[in-house]
């Protein structure tokens, strides 16, 4: 039984935000203009990005709302009437509740009956599991479809107020790091097990990931403290004492980063070696990297071993749609899609890798007659 | 970074040897020892420990490369250069090693007696063995494991070494060292393998050497916590 990717879909809140308008929304924190953020943003090379809250930092649309609302997108572009959807499968990291499940809350929105319910949970790779529950689930024929939605609003997470709440108010730079770098979106993808005539319906040959939680310690986290190994977030006697020590704050530990090259490298040369994906029949790359200075990083490393593919055949939005976290690789699919003129048989690789506690997935996708 | 190796078949060989490097970092990462170095835990007396159960690696090192190159025939004269160069630029490396021993408190007499670990006796054995078969070119598996373990502990662990401790002078000179010449090393390497790397036969010995070599190092390292 093949899969298909019949349909996409986005949904990006509000306008474009531009690097002068970031603080703007975001806040001063204590007042202050960031000493940190021209270098990262330097680095990250991305030039404007979408905010679902506003400049008085209230949130204009739920994060359930945009996965919908790309849902929705994602469903007026494709053959199926909503009342066909026999699954849905969806993926944050960070829902607008802590519980229920962020899938229920999407299926809501949509309003789509009786559907088969997952939600992955994680953070840049969980679009990734979530489409490979989709994925297994067709492919087992327990479902003739499934829609597939990733959606982040993390801004809520850097508004100035949650930095000055934290006691001895410290911004250190792994905690500002993210600020700069994360923002507001979501995508979908309509998966069935039969291709529709538009000429741009994508076999999903396969989907891969290899997670290294065992050997590397926590990169990208919201939940301890700084310095802290075991204490987390619910283990303080209230929230708002987890929430002044700085349990609540998203962190990414910058020194451990670098890691997610050589994870995201080794991936690609143990498919290569298993005989999953030959180089040159690649015709077009989609990577999920979170700036540009890891794209050179990822080329040099590709380079040395003998394993580069022609920068003209790597394909991002990043630059110009923001870093959405795990919505970003299906933002990027949409684009990609609605802005090249794709021939039968030409190959889509894939390619997320994840610093939260080093994850990579990848995909190989082949334009269907 | 240009392309370092040119040939088809030298290509194919460096893939399989940049995988060979990167299932052993991995693997490295995950030995208690390095874990607690590379998550600044590590204690004193682990850096010297380390330090002791290197030293008779490297100063092995330097006699398995110099009986390479008395292995390589006269077809392989250019090779046999090129390794003479190398053991003799690195023949002294434990010297710094040394100092950088006593400079985190350790006593010069301890180091010098101190017997090899288990796995540096199973590392040397192997590449004494290998080193002694004529034209070892699948000895150039082993330097590169070794080479990226250098250039490691140059670029990550002398770092995380001096943001634990302060030391009144330098202790971390080997690996420093280590890196700043392995820049050159490396591109020797590629030479090599752009050299050797003319069959699949002789790409499969080196990438079965590099994997034993690796293996053999882990267990080198493993066996550091094990040092009475």
């Amino acid at each position: 039984m093949d899969v298909y990717i019949n349909s996409t879909g986005h949904y990006l809140p509000g306008d474009p935000i531009s690097n002068d308008e970031i603080e703007d929304v975001l806040g001063l924190i204590n007042g202050k203009k960031s000493r940190l953020k021209n270098k990262i943003l330097n680095s990250n090379g991305i030039v404007q990005r979408h905010y679902a809250i506003n400049k008085q930092q209230q949130t204009q649309i739920s994060n359930s709302e945009m996965a919908a609302n790309a849902g929705v997108a994602c469903i007026e572009n494709s053959y199926l009437s909503p009342t066909k959807i026999q699954m849905l499968s969806c993926a944050t990291s960070q829902g607008d509740m802590v519980l229920p499940g962020f899938g229920s809350m999407v299926q809501a929105s949509l309003n789509l009956s009786e559907v088969e319910l997952h939600t992955s949970h994680g953070i840049c790779s969980s679009s990734m599991m979530a489409l490979k529950a989709a994925f297994t689930g067709i492919k087992s024929e327990c479902s003739e479809n499934a829609l597939v939605v990733a959606s982040e609003l993390t801004s809520r997470l850097f508004k100035n107020k949650r930095y000055e709440q934290v006691e001895g108010n410290e911004v250190d730079f792994n905690a500002e790091f993210l600020r700069w770098m994360l923002s507001d979106g979501a995508g979908a993808l309509l998966l069935e097990n039969q291709p529709r005539p538009t000429g741009k319906s994508l076999r999903i040959d396969w989907i891969k990931s290899f997670s290294h939680a065992n050997v590397y310690p926590v990169c990208m986290s919201v939940g301890t403290a700084k310095n802290e190994e075991h204490k987390t977030w619910q283990d303080y006697d209230t929230y708002a004492d987890a929430e002044k020590a700085g349990a609540l704050m998203l962190r990414q530990d910058v020194r451990l980063l670098d890691n997610i090259v050589s994870v995201g490298v080794h991936g690609f040369l143990k498919l290569i070696a298993q005989g999953d994906v030959e180089v040159n029949k690649i015709d077009h790359v989609l990577c999920h990297f979170s700036s540009k200075y890891f794209k050179s990083k990822i080329f040099d490393m590709l380079e040395t071993a003998g394993a580069s593919i022609e920068e003209e055949k790597w394909y991002t939005n990043l630059y110009e749609r923001g870093n959405t976290g795990c919505a970003s690789i299906f933002i990027m699919l949409d684009e990609f899609i609605n802005t090249h003129d794709l021939k039968v048989g030409e190959t889509i690789f894939c390619m997320v890798p994840e610093s939260g506690r080093f994850n990579c997935a990848y995909m190989h996708l082949t334009v269907a007659e | 970074m240009e392309q370092v190796v040119l040939t088809p078949l030298g290509q194919n060989c460096l893939q399989a040897l940049l995988k060979v490097w990167l299932d052993f970092d991995l693997a490295v990462s995950k030995v208690a020892i390095v874990k607690r170095l590379e998550q600044g835990r590590l204690s004193l007396e682990d850096y010297q420990k380390l330090l002791l159960n290197l030293r008779q690696q490297v100063i092995e090192g330097s006699r398995w490369i110099s009986r390479s190159a008395s292995s390589f025939d006269r077809d392989y004269s250019d090779i046999r250069s090129t390794v003479i160069h190398h053991a003799e630029e690195e023949h002294r490396d434990y010297q710094l090693l040394e100092a950088d021993y006593v400079a985190a408190g350790g006593e010069q007499s301890v180091i010098e007696s101190t017997q090899k670990n288990i796995g540096s006796e199973a590392l040397h054995g192997f590449l004494m063995y290998r080193a002694s078969q004529p034209n070892p070119v699948d000895l150039i598996g082993a330097m590169w494991i070794i080479e990226g373990l250098g250039n490691k502990m140059a670029t990550k662990w002398s770092r995380y070494i001096n943001e634990q401790f302060s030391f009144e002078n330098n202790a971390t000179s080997f690996m420093d060292y280590h890196g700043e010449n392995d820049e050159n090393h490396l591109q020797e390497l590629y030479n090599l393998i752009d050299r050797v790397a003319t069959s699949q036969k002789n790409i499969d010995g080196i990438i079965r050497t590099a994997k034993v070599v690796a293996k053999l190092y882990q267990l080198q390292l493993e066996e550091v916590d094990n040092h009475e």
